[in-house]
């Protein structure tokens, strides 16, 4: 049976439970957009549950540019839920946190976890419950989709199912029994997370993660549910992508860029930046260079500032320029601005990272300053103006600096195309698409094969 | 003109400090900063940012009253800031006149909830980024009018102060009435010791009233009197957890102050019991909680450790049976989850993989590993678990392993899988040196078919780790001295069941050859005691003995060789130190002792000594007396008080006649072995030559080798020569 064609009173409702969705300026916030577009496009009626978007301003802030692009058939419904322990009005606390605010805030993580084993939204997992439960009461929901982080995302799923039997998908995205960052296990299958993710997992209709390595770590983990398993990558907004067409060879002084949250340690930063004094002082096409780092940096009371905005500002004597977010409506400008980009990622082989493929489509010379068996050099590999990955060997890092300078003062309009033609598969409309059109036709299946949607 | 006035209690980071206040600054606000650090070094940098003014926050409680600084001893450090700060007038100012208050670091933020309270008109964020906000949020500063309404604290913030001065009421007042002179007369002391103890109150009211008057007391530098205060409280209170902890803290007062805890065995009873009753209602987290109070208590090392006497020594297992009655401690140290498969056998067809473990502790590893990195046929892996963050963090979470044994789930399980697989799955055999923590550890996942070999020196039978360890996981264990096994057989259950790991003595690892030096003829005069760093090594014994050769010849002197006790390390490490430096001080005066402190070189040092001393209370070899024998020194051995009498001891570790009772007879046989140059050499010679053949390396290695290559047997026909 074919999807229900777009119409009045034939589309099915998907409850889409998306913590993150735009205005939040999260770096998860375009493929959660995406998704729910490409749902729409699929046929669905798209309810977005996400929280506050005053919650954001003690995160990662919010993006108002990025509301203009979501489809507006779109419904979102903010909840009243909050970071409490990156609160920053001090007249909120009661005394205990006032006299001390890390114990308390370790105390809170600890009573989050008897909720859901997931420290700082583990407490939100009775509002998520009712919230969607009372969404079901209003409007029956055909399929709930939820996206992590946040994990406790999966209550909210599993409580439709458990009620009323609502068949539910989830885009683990990073996932969560595979540790990207340390490239390992996170947890063992009798700990309550892998408890909850195994249980949540078996009755799951269809998992989507963002790479091979994961979705091969999924598939080993969980064999029987193997074919459930879909990679879905993030790749890159065409509207972030620069124009590359006439662009010439870059001019001395040259600028290079990193857009990005500032997620990496403080010590993989420092090697970074060592590095970039180094090149700055051996390479002549890096006399006078400039490197501007554009994103958000801490979160609550260090919004904004923290141990690595204050290395970053200390570093304006070799050019360094720390300049803050960047609104998404104004991406595509600050790459063109820009004449070779900076790629510090953390993790191995189980991370990609959303920033490569839009940094593929800006066709400027890339520096990775990350391990070689990174997923990000999977789908760099072949990308004509790449240095390669550098690690963060310092010497190794300079060399990458000086390589990239090459690069960007010997590339004209050909090579730097030739850059954006590889990062064309990576189109993040044309990915999300696919996603859903294969969430969807899994659905039809499973409504076909038994009468009523179970996975 | 907006006002911010930002509060830190450690100096901020300076360029994001320079462009909140640049932002700040562009909004149209006045920034000052109150400083809780000592301004002085940074002034001129801070300056630089930006900021208006600086102001000084006070930074000690110099000149305020020890009822304050009492209770500052309480308090955090974002309550101390206050506590410093909240009569500074300046201060008071700023905060009248500041729209936006910031805190910028946590131990602020208490300071800035406080004035918070005091001015309803004026923001209160932690961190310049909600300082930004809320700048830009309200453009407009409030009128004079209604700064002035505002600037009055509410009815609700009066009565909450009233409500709180009246909850610390009672302290405060029990602290003025407890200041340090009434608590230094008997009569001030034993009058609050009477009010904690007054029947009818309420454990509400006298568990606080009880700590007021002990904390008190300990600053009077009445620490016997603190510990009977919590005493007597504790017999009064009815809350049965209320009451453990509270004799808990009367056993840690009088260790604190040197003497024997009086509430000991009534506190571990309360904790056993309460540990027993949980574990009956299934609330096995609870229960490990309330052992893992307990067990530190028995096993303090001020009781055993850092003691001449011990009840251990006495009878270890009446010591412990109240320990062992306990179902939950059973449960623990009855604990024999075994393994799936057997051991493997050595591999014939590569070199042996052998993984040397320690915890920050490989004195006694220098010779196995290099004897073992040499070889062939073995593989040789070392790894020091305090070297490894989180080994190091789980190797001393007692509480996780008392809640693995009782099947109260933690991820601990888990995480050793993650950390310690690999390392189990690489090598063949397990050799961990001192059964601590990290054995518990080891043992609490199943090792697969390597071997496991650990070995106990001697302080760790004075401790809880054994009856932590789950030895069915473990093949054999090493102990250095049959008097070690012995006592510790006598109390752990597991060592005497049928799941206990073949047990066996190896003599520690010693390289003696190089002590074999020649002596000059006047080292025959000279005694010698080499460490004393601990109190069990009882160098006042030593000066007894001294002190008797001396009436009879002046020619005899003592040389010490090490540090004195750390009096910092307990009490009475503090008290004995205190006795030794005055009957030390005159010897030293007439030369009659001579203080060499601490070397590396003892070979150097033993060159000189004709007479080795061991005067300790307790040990498991004493390796001094094996290297001054092996030097040529006569060995003068007093019978360890620990192990006197028993099966095993000082007697059994050495020949007969090295070991004396007392210092009497010890003087007796120093007398007679020196009573000419020629039996003193003849003496020295003897026991050199029975030190090199029974404990050098050259012949203890061969028992390493049958231990460790060759899974606890002998090599059929291997040349032990």
């Amino acid at each position: 049976m074919p999807a229900p064609p777009d119409g009045p009173g034939r589309r099915r409702h998907l409850l889409y439970v998306a913590i993150g969705f735009p205005p939040a300026a999260k770096s998860s916030t375009y493929r959660l957009r995406e998704t729910a577009n490409q749902m729409c496009a699929a046929g669905w009626d798209v309810t977005v549950v996400t929280i506050a978007r005053d919650s954001w301003e003690l995160e990662s802030g919010i993006d108002p540019s990025l509301l203009d692009r979501v489809d507006p058939r779109v419904e979102v419904i903010e909840l009243p839920l909050r970071r409490a322990d990156l609160e920053t009005e001090i007249r909120l606390f009661p005394e205990a946190r006032a006299a001390d605010p890390m114990g308390w805030v370790k105390q809170l993580r600890e009573r989050n976890k008897e909720s859901f084993p997931e420290a700082a939204f583990g407490g939100w997992r009775a509002a998520l419950e009712r919230a969607v439960l009372g969404l079901h009461r209003a409007r029956p929901v055909d399929l709930t989709l939820v996206t992590c982080t946040p994990y406790v995302t999966l209550c909210a799923a599993r409580a439709l199912w458990e009620k009323h039997r609502v068949p539910y998908a989830v885009d683990f995205r990073d996932g969560w029994s595979v540790d990207v960052v340390g490239s390992r296990t996170a947890f063992g299958p009798d700990s309550p997370e892998g408890r909850w993710e195994r249980e949540v997992l078996d009755q799951a209709l269809s998992l989507w993660v963002v790479n091979d390595p994961i979705a091969e770590h999924y598939r080993t983990r969980y064999p029987h549910l193997a074919d459930r398993v879909k990679v879905v990558r993030n790749g890159y907004d065409v509207d972030s992508a620069p124009d590359a067409a006439g662009r010439e060879p870059s001019g001395l002084p040259l600028t290079f860029g990193y857009l990005g949250l500032l997620s990496s340690p403080i010590g993989q930063l420092r090697a970074l930046l060592d590095a970039w004094r180094l090149a700055r002082s051996t390479e002549p096409l890096l006399a006078g260079a400039r490197f501007e780092v554009r994103g958000h940096g801490g979160f609550g009371a260090d919004r904004g500032g923290g141990a690595k905005i204050e290395l970053l500002r200390r570093s304006e004597d070799v050019g360094v320029h720390f300049g803050g977010p960047v609104n998404k409506a104004d991406v595509a400008g600050v790459y063109a601005g820009w004449d070779a980009l900076v790629l510090l990622v953390l993790g191995g082989r189980y991370m990609t990272s959303g920033k490569v493929y839009e940094y593929m489509a800006a066709g400027l010379p890339i520096v990775s300053a990350h391990a070689g068996d990174h997923d990000a050099s999977t789908v760099l590999e072949g990308h004509p103006l790449w240095t390669g990955a550098c690690g963060l060997d310092r010497r190794k890092l300079a060399d990458g600096f000086a390589h990239a300078a090459r690069l960007a003062v010997g590339s004209g309009p050909a090579e730097r195309l030739a850059a954006q033609a590889h990062a064309r598969p990576f189109e993040r409309s044309a990915l999300m698409a696919a996603g859903a059109q294969d969430l969807t036709a899994r659905m039809d299946r499973q409504t076909l094969l038994t009468g009523v949607p179970t996975p | 003109m907006t006002e911010i006035l930002l509060i830190a209690s450690a100096r901020p980071e300076l360029a994001v400090l320079t462009d909140a206040v640049g932002t700040l600054t562009s909004l149209g606000a006045t920034v000052r900063l109150a400083a809780g650090f000592d301004l002085g070094e940074h002034r001129d940098a801070l300056a630089r940012t930006g900021c208006a003014s600086l102001h000084q926050l006070p930074r000690t409680f110099h000149g305020r009253s020890s009822v304050v600084r009492r209770e500052a001893l309480r308090l955090g450090a974002g309550e101390q800031l206050w506590l410093r700060s909240a009569g500074d007038k300046d201060l008071r100012s700023l905060a009248r006149d500041a729209h936006v208050l910031v805190a910028l670091d946590a131990d602020a933020v208490y300071t800035v909830w406080r004035l918070a309270r005091r001015h309803r008109g004026a923001h209160a964020v932690f961190g310049l980024a909600p300082a930004v906000r809320a700048v830009r949020a309200d453009a407009t500063p409030p009128s004079a009018l209604t700064r002035v309404r505002h600037g009055l604290p509410s009815p609700s913030v009066l009565t909450g102060d009233l409500r709180r001065g009246m909850r610390r009421l009672p302290g405060t007042v029990v602290r003025a009435a407890t200041v340090r002179r009434v608590l230094r007369t008997s009569a001030g002391a034993r009058l609050w010791r009477s009010v904690a103890a007054l029947p009818a109150l309420p454990d509400r009211v006298r568990a606080p009233l009880a700590r007021e008057a002990a904390e008190g007391m300990r600053w009077a530098g009445r620490g016997g009197g603190a510990a009977l205060t919590l005493l007597g409280a504790a017999r009064r209170t009815s809350d049965a957890e209320l009451r453990a902890t509270l004799l808990e803290e009367s056993a840690r007062a009088d260790i604190a102050a040197g003497r024997p805890p009086l509430a000991l065995t009534e506190a571990v009873g309360g904790w056993l019991s309460l540990a027993d009753a949980r574990l009956g209602a299934n609330d096995r987290r609870e229960a490990a909680t309330a052992l893992h109070q307990a067990l530190p208590l028995v096993f303090h090392r001020a009781l055993h450790i850092d003691q001449l006497t011990t009840p251990m020594a006495q009878d270890a297992a009446a010591y412990t049976r109240p320990l062992l009655e306990s179902q939950t401690l059973r449960t623990v140290a009855g604990t024999a989850r075994g393994r799936a498969a057997a051991a493997a056998p050595a591999p014939t067809d590569r070199p042996l993989r052998l993984l040397v473990m320690t915890h920050g502790n490989a004195n006694f590893l220098r010779l196995v590993l290099s004897h073992y990195e040499d070889r062939p046929d073995v593989e040789l892996r070392f790894v020091d678990t305090m070297q490894h963050p989180e080994l190091r963090r789980l190797a001393r979470a007692h509480w996780r392993v008392i809640a693995d044994r009782l099947d109260a789930a933690t991820w601990y399980r888990e995480r050793l899988e993650r950390l310690l697989r690999p390392h189990l799955k690489w090598a063949d055999t397990v050799f961990f040196d001192w059964c601590e923590g990290p054995v518990a550890m080891l043992t609490t996942i199943d090792p697969g078919t390597t071997r496991v070999v650990v070995r106990l020196h001697s302080y760790e039978a004075y401790t809880q780790w054994p009856l932590l360890v789950d030895f069915s996981r473990v093949d054999e264990l090493l102990f250095i001295a049959d008097h070690v096994r012995d006592l510790c057989t006598s109390y752990v259950p597991q060592l005497s069941s049928a799941t206990a790991p073949r047990m066996r003595v190896v003599h520690n690892a010693t390289d003696l050859s190089s002590f074999d030096r020649p002596k000059s003829d006047d080292a025959r005069f000279t005694l010698g005691l080499v460490g004393l760093g601990q109190i069990a090594k009882d160098p006042l014994w030593a000066l007894d003995v001294l002190e008797r050769v001396r009436a009879y010849d002046e020619r005899y002197r003592l040389v010490l060789v090490g540090d004195v006790v750390d009096p910092e390390k307990s009490g009475a490490s503090r008290q004995y130190r205190d006795a030794l430096e005055q009957r030390l001080a005159p010897l030293v005066r007439a030369g009659a002792v001579e203080r060499r402190g601490r070397t590396d070189d003892v070979a150097s040092a033993l060159v000189g000594i004709g007479v080795i001393l061991s005067s300790s209370v307790r040990e498991g070899c004493h390796v001094a007396v094996l290297e001054g024998a092996a030097s040529g020194a006569v060995p003068v051995v007093r019978d360890w008080p620990f192990y006197a009498g028993k099966a095993n001891g000082a007697r059994t570790t050495y020949p007969e006649d090295w070991v004396v009772s007392d210092p009497e007879e010890a003087a007796g046989r120093i007398l007679r072995v020196t009573s000419s140059a020629d039996r003193w050499r003849a003496e020295g010679a003897a026991a050199s030559k029975h030190a090199l053949s029974t404990w050098d390396w050259s012949v203890v290695r061969k028992d390493f080798d049958d231990v460790l290559l060759h899974g606890g047997q002998p090599l059929p026909g291997a040349d032990r020569s």
